[in-house]
């Protein structure tokens, strides 16, 4: 039996390989070229600064050098803040922004979206003592349950369309800057619950015992793309690499790595 | 040199370039459609703007004068403590000062509150306070004026130091009291010196005010973040903003110069007679 198990493993491996092959070798050649990638490195586990090396690291540096790799492409890594990157992506002084952005229509008539690359679940981190409601229910009922988010992000977004009426104008969500401003004001009582993935939620959790749990399952989802400047001749070559991770279980593994087994250290 | 005089003879070339560059992004802007969305996006954060920056100035202007009255006080404590105040103050960003006062202050504040106000919740008078009566707004405001409070004080300290001592030694041989030559005689003199580098504070507060945003208050810089981030309009988000802060500037600085045209004049008038 278990001779027979690892050679179906073997197997499995061998497969996978003839695919990955297969893949690349269907995938267009950028012959060498230079793409300037630009992110943020705001966004644990997808884009942060290791606290160890201060170099930049996460989910979508190892997506994006994987991408270069298969279009045989040199990926030159860039940072800046949210507010520059798509201005910049737009004037195409970098060829790819990635900050965890949500895709939605209105933003599709500024840059050019890659497929999907991943699907973002939010949760509710509420304080540690919260008992007032259970879930995204029980939160939209209960009248005085304040949010905090921050503007146009995918927390905010679920906030309004996943657990509130769709009104964005909505008085019960508080914007702040940062992610961390949102917190803070979790912490001190200003909102009563901060949306956001799992493995930031746990993050935080994990910093300060007792002071914070989640409540409820999974709310609304939203996908991530890759960012271009409109018309960008790399998003086909782009979108043909994110097809070929996905089939080949490469973005999986991504995700065990990142979202799983990588222990956050704040 | 240019001397008072020949500035109010020269015709202000740069008012009406100025005039001219808001009517024509005006019409830009009243012309195209996503400007005018843009525009009618930020403008309801104009009165927030404008409500956060009045309130802080005056309030940073009151604690600035008692601030600059107290470092050049007698007392040395009092002086020592004014300067302690306003180093480290003026040292720290209004950032920083800004979540500080949100995040750590406040909630110290309000149980401090509770504390002192037990007796009486106990009795039913009052309820406990919660963080939420305190509100980001207010908090942000009193941020801004404890920053500000710092750098309006250091001019304050040398307006009331430029009053020439004959001055005031003259006043107290008249047998003013020391309130009336402080009243009477050191403040008028010195609003005239300091009236320029207050304008100048002003101005700098309403931009500054644009910080308050990063705690959540509705100001232009707010919704013109919420606007920019969801449709991804940086550029045009931004340029509209700075278009409102300088509506909101220019014509203060045209009203602080017309005041010290009038002072001028004041003064011209009081020297004729001399």
């Amino acid at each position: 039996m278990q001779v027979l198990a690892n050679a179906a493993a073997a197997a499995a491996i061998l497969l996978s390989a003839l695919v990955s092959q297969a893949g690349a070798a269907d995938l267009p050649d950028l012959k060498g070229r230079t793409i300037i990638a630009v992110t943020e490195n705001a966004y644990v586990p997808l884009n942060f600064a290791d606290p160890k090396t201060g170099n930049g690291v996460g989910w979508e540096y190892d997506a994006v050098n994987e991408i270069g790799k298969r279009l045989n492409a040199k990926i030159e890594w860039k940072l800046t803040s949210w507010d520059a990157m798509i201005q910049a992506v737009r004037d195409g002084q970098f060829d790819v922004g990635m900050d965890g952005i949500t895709i939605n229509d209105e933003r599709k008539q500024q840059v050019d979206f890659s497929d999907p690359y991943m699907v973002s679940e939010q949760y509710m981190l509420v304080r540690g003592d919260e008992n007032r409601f259970t879930d995204g229910p029980t939160f939209a009922a209960f009248k005085d349950g304040l949010v905090g988010a921050q503007a146009g992000t995918t927390n905010f977004y679920v906030a309004v369309y996943s657990v509130l009426d769709g009104d964005e104008k909505n008085s019960r969500i508080k914007l702040f800057e940062t992610f961390g401003a949102s917190v803070q004001a979790l912490k001190a009582g200003d909102v009563d619950t901060v949306l956001m993935d799992k493995t930031s939620a746990d993050g935080y959790i994990g910093a300060q015992p007792g002071a914070f749990k989640i409540v409820g399952g999974p709310l609304g989802h939203e996908d991530f793309g890759f960012i271009l400047k409109k018309g960008s001749d790399l998003t086909v070559p782009i979108n043909a690499a994110i097809a070929s991770m996905k089939a080949d279980g490469t973005l999986d593994a991504l995700n065990k790595k990142w979202l799983y087994d990588y222990k956050s250290q704040n | 040199m240019t001397s008072p005089e020949t500035r109010r003879r020269e015709l202000p070339w740069w008012l009406i370039a100025a005039i001219l560059l808001a009517i024509a992004f005006g019409l830009v802007i009243g012309s195209d459609v996503s400007y005018r969305i843009i525009f009618g996006a930020v403008a309801s954060g104009i009165w927030v703007t404008v409500f956060v920056t009045v309130i802080a100035y005056v309030f940073a202007c009151a604690i600035g004068l008692g601030i600059a009255s107290a470092g050049l006080s007698k007392h040395r404590v009092l002086r020592e403590t004014a300067t302690f105040y306003v180093e480290i103050i003026r040292g720290v960003p209004v950032l920083v000062l800004l979540f500080y006062m949100a995040f750590v202050a406040a909630p110290v504040m309000v149980a401090a509150w509770n504390i002192i106000t037990e007796p009486l919740q106990a009795v039913g008078i009052l309820g406990p306070a919660s963080i939420r009566n305190f509100d980001l707004l207010w908090r942000a405001v009193v941020a801004l004026v404890i920053s500000y409070s710092a750098f309006l004080s250091e001019i304050f300290r040398a307006g009331l130091q430029s009053v020439d001592r004959g001055q005031i030694e003259a006043a107290k041989a008249l047998g003013l009291s020391r309130f009336k030559v402080f009243r009477l005689v050191i403040l008028p003199q010195a609003f005239r010196t300091v009236l320029p580098p207050l304008g100048n504070d002003f101005v700098a507060m309403i931009k500054d005010s644009s910080l308050v945003s990063v705690l959540g208050v509705q100001d232009v810089t707010q919704l013109g973040k919420v606007y920019s981030s969801g449709t991804f309009l940086f550029f045009e988000t931004y340029s509209v903003v700075a278009y409102v802060y300088l509506l909101m500037t220019v014509s203060l600085s045209l009203a602080v110069r017309g005041l010290e045209r009038r002072l001028q004049r004041h003064r011209d008038f009081i020297g004729d007679r001399r």
